[in-house]
């Protein structure tokens, strides 16, 4: 006991001087990320705003969503897609999900635009792709009521081929008698 | 959950052969078979009751990803309790459906094993497809809208980054940072907590240390040794004399390191006050050397 008593009495003082510093050094540090934490809410008050600021691939998670959704409004497609990958790579699912469903509207958007304007051809590889996208917002998010909706709105203008997809994979089935019929050079009884 | 598991296809029974006797049954449940909407997850819960040392093979086990073009697996995880062999299987609906409508959810083979003596017994499983209800999420014909994208869920707003909690840990380490300066401060006898008989020794280091600071003069000398006195006075608790020096270290057996250097500052004491001889004194024990034996005790008087 005395042995820890002297020990004690001997460290007192040096703990005494230490404390301070480092929990000053923990205030600082709590400090800055209080200090960055406004300042990104600020950035992304200003991109809801609409105010045109690029973002890197390397900030901060909100803020990239913040840009994702701003140039969503643009139908700026190009621009949010490296955006959505940054996301992708990080383990913000919820985050994820609204970037995939942004992206996902404003490329239905397009296609909607294309539709009114009689140009069918160009809008149906953009619907199936907002369904991609609306599809991977509800892998990331299953609850997502709006992705489930718009996904049902872009479903109805271009439905699945239940037939096309039967046939990726291996349970590729065989119809022999199918695969003779339309050999050329057979005589079809032509006069 | 399993309680209200309705059992959706009971029991199939396998055709004849080897397989049949290993093999008591397969059963699928799901919480319900209906009612579900496109994005939703169903879990499934297949139970398998086999002959006992049969283990499920994990290479036969389906793996996540699609089933069909509508029907996602998400995850599998597999158990086994006694005979029973139980799979968790979530899956992921994407079909957009306009009517209720009942969708096959494909059936899957599964192998069970038993390793003997003899070589490995074999023993295939069937687990048999089910129907799964899926319902429209919107009208057939939703209302005419001028603009198309109008028909569209709204993009929304994503989430702002929350400082409070740093906010408050930084006020809660900035607080208890402060409080343990304050300790320090009470502890090295700095303002505001100068004045203690406890700390005498930190009082008297401390106007040793400026006196050093200083130009020396015999003035600063006598002031100097009157410091320490001081201290050693404030510590005793009375007029500490030379002749007094070892009852007191006896008393406090902390600054028993330092007799030497008390026992030489009284002898210098004595010269400088009573001998007369102020210099010969500085040259026996400079001031310096007053200064550290203060310090040495500013530091004994901490640790005690």
């Amino acid at each position: 006991m005395s042995f820890l008593h002297t020990a004690w009495t001997r460290t007192r003082p040096n703990l005494l001087l230490v404390l301070p510093i480092l929990l000053l050094a923990g205030a600082l540090v709590a400090g800055g990320l209080t200090w960055r934490a406004q300042t990104t809410n600020r950035e992304i008050a200003a991109l809801e705003a609409n105010q045109d600021r690029p973002v890197t691939t390397a900030a901060a998670s909100q803020l990239i969503l913040a840009r994702v959704l701003q140039l969503a409004r643009r139908d700026a497609t190009e621009e949010m897609e490296p955006l959505v990958v940054a996301l992708e790579s990080r383990d913000v699912p919820l985050l994820l999900a609204r970037a995939r469903y942004a992206l996902g509207n404003a490329r239905l958007r397009r296609a909607l635009d294309l539709i009114e304007r009689s140009q069918l051809d160009p809008a149906g590889p953009l619907i199936v792709l907002a369904r991609q996208e609306y599809r991977r917002a509800l892998q990331a998010r299953p609850e997502f009521w709006d992705a489930k909706f718009n996904l049902d709105v872009a479903a109805r203008l271009i439905r699945d081929f239940p037939e096309v997809d039967r046939q990726i994979g291996d349970e590729l089935k065989a119809e022999p008698k199918k695969i003779w019929t339309d050999i050329p050079g057979q005589p079809r009884g032509a006069p | 959950m399993r309680l209200f598991a309705l059992p959706l296809l009971a029991l199939v029974l396998l055709a004849a052969g080897p397989a049949a006797a290993q093999l008591h049954g397969v059963e699928v449940r799901v919480p319900r078979t209906f009612g579900y909407f496109l994005g939703d997850l169903v879990e499934a819960t297949i139970v398998i009751e086999a002959e006992p040392g049969f283990v499920l093979q994990a290479s036969s086990l389906p793996q996540p990803g699609p089933v069909t073009y509508w029907l996602d697996l998400r995850r599998v995880e597999a158990r086994q309790e006694g005979t029973r062999h139980i799979l968790r299987l979530t899956y992921q609906t994407f079909y957009a459906a306009i009517d209720a409508r009942s969708l096959d959810v494909p059936g899957f083979p599964l192998v069970l094993s038993s390793g003997t003596d003899h070589g490995a017994t074999t023993a295939p499983v069937a687990v048999p497809s089910w129907s799964l209800g899926l319902s429209p999420l919107r009208e057939v014909q939703p209302a005419r809208r001028a603009d198309p994208a109008e028909y569209l869920r709204p993009d929304g707003l994503g989430p702002r980054l929350d400082p409070v909690p740093a906010r408050n840990a930084a006020l809660a380490l900035g607080a208890a940072a402060l409080l343990a300066l304050v300790s320090l401060a009470r502890d090295r006898a700095w303002w505001p907590f100068r004045p203690r008989p406890a700390r005498a020794f930190a009082d008297a280091a401390r106007r040793l240390a400026a006196l050093g600071r200083g130009p020396e003069s015999e003035q600063g000398y006598r002031e100097g040794l009157l410091a320490l006195h001081r201290g050693l006075d404030a510590k005793a608790g009375y007029r500490l004399l030379a002749d007094d020096l070892d009852a007191f270290l006896a008393r406090h057996p902390a600054y028993r390191p330092q007799r030497d250097g008390l026992a030489r500052f009284f002898a210098a004491s004595r010269l400088a006050f009573f001998g007369g001889s102020v210099a010969e004194a500085r040259h026996r024990l400079p001031l310096a050397e007053a200064g550290a034996t203060a310090r040495a005790l500013a530091v004994a008087e901490r640790a005690a």
